[in-house]
């Protein structure tokens, strides 16, 4: 029979080997955990509408020959009419989905799954129909940019499924 | 004279003390072995972590930014025309934005891909600074600005665009 000392040294040495163990496996698993890069990054989405709110459309009005994308809301939010007769609500609709369906391209198997892009006055009603095309996943990134021009007030929110 | 018992135990604790020392050595070059096989990714990690941080905020520096130029202050806003005279002077800023970077801006809207050069500039569609191709990158996304011109009556012009930025890939490097 082993004696009890013994005993008490071997439990004792077995609770290092056990202890040094998890403290090493813990270090490991941190160590070989490396950050996956994002498919969409949250600046890409800011820097985006950022971006597209400074695009020089091709209507105009009696100040500019040409509104940039901002100034063109803030038109259909009046509903102010192009130069060339054309409905500055369309011009703005027709304007986003190109932009939009060039820079967030969504078909075949591309990581990027879907968007959806509303602009919305601050009682909740759309400026123009929602712009959207793919599925809603569960993995998104989104911003939403609120606006503060001379007239009403509105919202750009914008979403990119992957 | 020492006793048989006591070499005996000092035999043991040097075989201890030779034995503890060889496993610190062999653990040592382990971890050395593991920390130098992995400093080429590490370098690229770097790399593409400067990249990254450099795609955010080139946009609003001196050499790139719009300014006043085009009414207000703008973020994320390219002057075109800086731009293309900085691709005239690139020899200068050798490295500036750290070794092999290398940027290219790309309108995305409207869509192209015919490189500028001052001989065919504004009717292009790619910027390529060092006109070097462009690997593995960092991108965001720009409003690119310059002047225009329609009926004699100049305009600001904003197109949108993608801003890369390439970064070096210490893992192709051979030894």
């Amino acid at each position: 029979m082993i004696p009890k000392k013994a005993q008490e040294e071997m439990i004792g040495f077995v609770l290092i080997i056990v202890l040094v163990a998890v403290i090493g496996l813990i270090f490991l698993g941190l160590s070989l955990r490396n950050p996956q890069k994002e498919i969409v990054e949250s600046y890409e989405v800011e820097s985006f509408i950022q971006s597209f709110l400074q695009y020089t459309t091709d209507c105009g009005n009696y100040r500019e020959n040409y509104l940039p994308l901002q100034k063109l809301i803030s038109a259909c939010v009046d509903g102010e009419i192009c130069l060339d007769e054309r409905e500055s609500c369309a011009v703005l609709s027709s304007t986003l989905t190109e932009i939009i369906e060039s820079s967030w391209k969504v078909e075949g198997d591309r990581p990027i799954q879907g968007y959806e892009l509303k602009i919305v006055l601050e009682d909740g009603t759309d400026v123009i129909p929602l712009i959207n095309k793919g599925n809603v996943t569960k993995n998104s990134k989104g911003t939403s940019q609120p606006f503060t021009p001379l007239g009403e007030n509105y919202k750009v929110d914008f979403t990119v499924y992957y | 004279m020492i006793n048989k018992r006591a070499q005996l135990k000092i035999q043991q604790m040097v075989f201890m003390l030779l034995a503890v020392t060889l496993f610190f050595v062999l653990v040592g070059m382990l971890v050395l072995t593991l920390k130098f096989s992995g400093l080429k990714e590490s370098a690229t990690e770097l790399e593409e972590k400067n990249a990254m941080l450099l795609v955010t905020r080139i946009a609003n520096s001196p050499e790139f930014s719009c300014g006043k130029s085009f009414g207000n202050l703008k973020t994320n806003c390219i002057d075109a025309d800086k731009v293309m005279m900085l691709k005239t002077n690139i020899d200068e800023y050798d490295n500036f934005w750290g070794r092999e970077t290398n940027i290219e801006i790309m309108k995305i809207y409207p869509e192209g891909d015919v490189i500028c050069t001052l001989g065919n500039y504004p009717d292009c569609h790619i910027i390529n600074l060092q006109s070097k191709e462009i690997h593995i990158e960092h991108s965001n996304f720009v409003s690119l600005c310059r002047k225009d011109l329609i009926n004699g009556e100049v305009y600001d012009k904003c197109e949108l665009a993608k801003i890369l930025v390439s970064y070096k890939d210490w893992q192709e490097v051979q030894e």
